[in-house]
């Protein structure tokens, strides 16, 4: 695992392994409404992530005493493919770092889905990871809020998510799994782009004040590809919608 | 003009009250995704969920019950309680009704009344958002189905098509390209196109 004894060159000629300015995204393929038997659903291409995600309501609650009488409950599912990794994830079942990423997914969600409006009902979110490459959290949810806007819930916003970290003491955007192994400080995001509300961060590693200003501003700039590519994918899963 | 717009899409910067759509600091927002008309203010939402209100037509089976009380499966998650006049015939089990909903009780149930058994012929399920279009403006859409097919048509707010009698095939085939094309503009045009061709043949 990752070690100062046999860290690799993370920049090479001032450039990333890969080729990346500091600010730039991997490739980033989004399609909507792919699974049929799933109310809304939708599939990322991310660089080396693929990650598809299913939403399922508003159904009955399973099991009943958690049902709410005023308002929906999210259930959220984040797991990986027992072969979806180059790394040690991946093992098959829920383990804690699964069991997190599925919380803080649920609380992303709760923050956008109008849950009065689905009293004593139940919305189930799936996000399976089929192959990994770092970031797959913020590739889960990104996926995750394109099917949900898929499923015809209701919902406030679109939100996008991505993580921001430091290699070699410089700030640089959507870590692979490489590059996160061995840097300094990893930061996901995610961000409700309608007035650029904060849904999650978290932090492994260091950041001084200022670099966090930096971070988000990196993460806000970045944000408008993101979000036009989850749009785009909707409208394009409704071809000659707009004649 | 149609566009289609996608949720937290500002649609005006003043607050509209119109459907599928929510204020936020005194500007309108699109809640669904939906084809979005800024000249007469309307969201036709392209997915979505039926919300049940009072006097909705549903379609559903008979699972059990006696005594004019009945459980009806309506492909919905909530329950729905039929309640039947006292001297009417008992319905069995697996019995396809037509029926209006009377009241929804603390969210949880439908309450349903004034059925009429559907006898014979097939059911198929289609996405409760297509419903509307599947009717049309004054039941143009189904009216054109059934006139040129010849197949009776029921149509439940729920999803739930009764269909009998006539060319049922080819009206399954065109109630299947409404849920598919609801979208699109001109579509009684090319459904009619499409059984007129169908018929001659």
């Amino acid at each position: 695992m990752a070690s100062k004894a046999n860290k690799p060159a993370l920049l090479i000629d001032g450039k990333r392994r890969d080729g990346r300015g500091f600010g730039d995204l991997r490739p980033l393929n989004i399609e909507a409404g792919i699974l049929k038997n799933a109310d809304g659903s939708a599939y990322v291409e991310w660089g080396n992530n693929k990650v598809l995600a299913a939403v399922y309501g508003p159904r009955e609650v399973q099991p009943r005493h958690t049902a709410d009488p005023l308002r929906a409950v999210i259930k959220c599912r984040y797991a990986m493919a027992p072969f979806s990794s180059i790394g040690e994830h991946g093992r098959t079942g829920p383990n804690r770092r699964a069991i997190e990423i599925s919380k803080v997914t649920r609380e992303v969600f709760e923050n956008v889905v109008m849950l009065s409006e689905f009293p004593n009902s139940q919305i189930n979110i799936f996000i399976e990871i089929l192959q990994s490459d770092g970031g797959t959290r913020a590739a889960g949810i990104t996926a995750a809020s394109v099917a949900l806007a898929d499923s015809g819930l209701y919902i406030r916003d679109m939100v996008y998510s991505v993580s921001v970290g430091k290699i070699d003491g410089k700030l640089a955007l959507d870590l692979d799994m490489i590059e996160d192994n061995y840097s300094e400080a990893d930061m996901p995001v995610a961000i409700a782009p309608r007035n650029n509300e904060i849904l999650l961060l978290q932090m492994d590693g260091n950041y001084s004040r200022e670099e966090i200003d930096r971070a988000i501003d990196m993460v806000l700039e970045a944000g408008k590809t993101i979000s036009a590519k989850q749009r785009e994918a909707l409208r394009s899963s409704y071809s000659g919608a707009s004649r | 003009m149609r566009e289609l717009v996608t949720p937290g899409e500002l649609l005006f910067e003043r607050p509209v009250r119109m459907e599928y759509t929510f204020i936020d600091n005194n500007r309108t927002y699109a809640k669904v995704v939906g084809l979005f008309e800024k000249e007469r203010a309307t969201l036709i939402p392209l997915e979505g969920i039926w919300t049940p209100r009072i006097d909705d037509t549903v379609v559903g089976t008979v699972v059990k019950g006696r005594n004019s009380v009945y459980e009806i499966d309506l492909s919905y998650f909530k329950r729905s309680i039929l309640i039947g006049g006292m001297h009417e015939t008992e319905l069995t089990p697996g019995q396809v009704i037509q029926a209006q909903i009377k009241d929804i009780e603390d969210y949880r149930t439908l309450i349903l009344f004034r059925h009429r058994v559907l006898s014979g012929g097939v059911l198929i399920e289609i996405k409760p958002a297509k419903v509307p279009r599947l009717i049309g403006r004054n039941n143009t859409m189904v009216n054109q189905i059934s006139e040129l097919t010849g197949t009776t048509m029921v149509v439940g707010m729920n999803g739930v098509v009764w269909l009998r009698g006539g060319d049922v095939g080819l009206a399954t085939e065109a109630v299947l390209k409404v849920e598919t094309e609801a979208h699109m503009q001109g579509l009684t045009e090319r459904v009619r196109e499409m059984l007129q061709q169908e018929t001659k043949r």
